[in-house]
């Protein structure tokens, strides 16, 4: 199969989702509505031709204006990537979870809540995965600061005077 | 009972945590806690200038260093539309399969040592030691090698190195069988891993793995022929596939793939065309405006890059995806009705780096 019967079967398939499908480089791109995207998915995935029963990854963008979330499929059958994405309102970024699809995603999902704050509607298990998210900010998000140090006066508080060792001398003296 | 494993564990190849729900011997449900290694790559690379993210990627999987630098200069070069002098790529295929060698190298050798048998990691380790001259003598690195150049390879050969090669390859079969000998007949061995952790082929697809242990399941995907890149499509190799999804096929699909990989690297030496291995490339990379996605198939699966350029000196989103994250998905669903002593053993035979799934 090549990219260009890829793009064909996708656009017969998604006709009526109101799907914009072009080709991006190799791949096959379909940008839509979140709300329609469980739909396309279930779809992507149960046609013969196009099979795409592997989810790659799914992920999101953060754009000054919009955030995205994407999802890259697979399939066993053809080499052809397929993408999938979903411009969303970046105050409140939601889309439905894809996690009843490809369980693969429940993860995916999971890291990209937990990185960029989308919400996935519907997610079974939507918990933060690689940060504990102590200040409730999102890193990955642009207007995040990553390199936050928090400075803080070197004090001896709770902590008794330095023993000084037979012989020694006075230790906040020698440095 | 609940049961903390980790994250200070020998066996967790890194710093991995279970809760795992015991009902006495038997385990009821797992909770895998990640995010001890989250050093936050995407977000550095936001940061940094393409050329200086590069040297941080060999620390995601530290193991096979070489494919996240492979994947990321691919990415930059689809975004760049520029390929490499044809030398390079089978450079870059060569370093590649070496660098498949040393991690199934540590895959088998660990495993084995998470089921408590000592001797086999000591053979792969020394071994492994002579991949890792070669691929020294190469990249000048033994681990982190910063190989990989956009529109290229850093160095060409080095004197001796294909003379020190090919010696080895000739030799390596041998080990090869030293291993199998020591290993895929022992009875303890075969008790411990024959039906264990079985994954079905559309169990396997639906929770994305990739690489052998998707292949152990019996479907041969494999990146290198199912979404050809470099020079692959030119080079004969074959892809093993399990039958079963179970411990001893994933184990077996790890074997058989190290003996492609000597096939793959001495067919790259006899091939190896000469003229250039770099070609000249502004300082300071600005990929024009764009999205691209590209991976590779590493000793544990897919890598792939997807990277969103906005034309300034400084990737705009780079996310990196990684196979082990996926491989650790599953534990929840695979790991329950086992006893608890096989969790080492069905983790070990995932083969997981934890310095790759938390990024």
């Amino acid at each position: 199969m090549t990219s260009e019967d890829a793009l064909e079967a996708a656009e017969a398939l998604l006709k009526d989702l109101a799907a914009d499908i072009f080709l991006a480089g190799a791949r096959v791109e379909v940008a839509l509505d979140a709300d329609s995207l469980p739909e396309a998915a279930l779809r992507l995935r149960d046609d013969e031709r196009l099979d795409y029963k592997y989810l790659s990854f799914a992920s999101g963008i953060d754009f000054p204006d919009r955030m995205e979330a994407i999802y890259l499929l697979r399939s066993a059958s053809h080499g052809i990537v397929a993408e999938l994405r979903a411009g969303l309102d970046r105050g409140s970024p939601a889309v439905p979870t894809l996690s009843g699809i490809w369980s693969t995603a429940e993860w995916h999902e999971r890291e990209t809540f937990d990185l960029l704050g989308i919400v996935y509607e519907g997610h079974p298990d939507l918990r933060r995965i690689l940060t504990r998210g102590e200040d409730g900010d999102f890193p990955l998000r642009k207007d995040a600061r990553p390199h936050r140090v928090q400075r803080e006066e070197w004090s001896f508080k709770g902590v008794g005077a330095p023993k000084r060792l037979p012989g020694e001398g006075n230790r906040t003296e020698r440095s | 009972m609940v049961l903390n494993m980790g994250p200070q564990h020998p066996s967790t190849h890194g710093v991995l945590r279970l809760v795992l729900h015991l009902d006495g011997e038997l385990i009821v449900s797992v909770d895998p806690q990640l995010g001890y290694l989250h050093r936050g790559f995407e977000k550095l690379a936001e940061n940094r200038t393409y050329m200086q993210f590069f040297s941080m990627l060999s620390r995601l999987d530290y193991l096979a260093g070489y494919f996240m630098e492979w994947a990321y200069v691919r990415a930059i070069e689809d975004l760049m539309e520029i390929e490499p002098p044809p030398r390079a790529e089978y450079l870059r295929v060569i370093a590649g399969e070496l660098n498949r060698i040393i991690s199934h190298h540590m895959a088998i050798g660990d495993y084995l040592l998470n089921l408590g048998a000592v001797t086999p990691v000591l053979w792969t380790f020394r071994d492994r030691e002579e991949v890792l001259d070669l691929l020294e003598l190469l990249t000048g690195q033994r681990m982190m090698y910063n190989f990989a150049r956009v529109g290229g390879v850093r160095y060409d050969l080095p004197d001796g190195f294909e003379e020190q090669c090919r010696k080895f390859l000739k030799r390596f079969p041998a080990m090869i069988d030293e291993y199998e000998q020591l290993i895929t007949g022992n009875e303890i061995f075969l008790a411990r891993s024959l039906g264990m952790g079985v994954i079905s082929p559309e169990q396997a697809l639906d929770f994305g793995l990739s690489g052998p242990n998707l292949r152990a399941s019996g479907v041969p995907v494999d990146l290198r022929r199912h979404n050809p890149y470099s020079v692959y499509p030119e080079l004969d190799f074959e892809i093993p596939a399990g039958a079963n999804g179970d411990s001893f096929d994933r184990y077996k699909c790890r074997v058989e793939e190290m003996r492609q990989s000597v096939r793959i690297i001495g067919q790259a030496l006899d091939a190896l065309p000469g003229g250039p291995v770099n070609m000249r490339i502004p300082p300071m990379l600005r990929p024009p405006a764009g999205e691209s996605f590209a991976a590779v198939e590493t000793g544990r699966g897919e890598w792939s890059n997807y990277l969103v350029s906005d034309g300034s000196l400084r990737p705009f989103r780079l996310k990196l995806r990684d196979s082990c994250f996926v491989a650790i998905s599953t534990l929840p669903k695979i790991l329950p009705g086992n006893k608890m002593a096989d969790v080492v053993g069905i983790t070990g035979s995932l083969d997981l780096i934890m310095g790759a799934v938390d990024r």
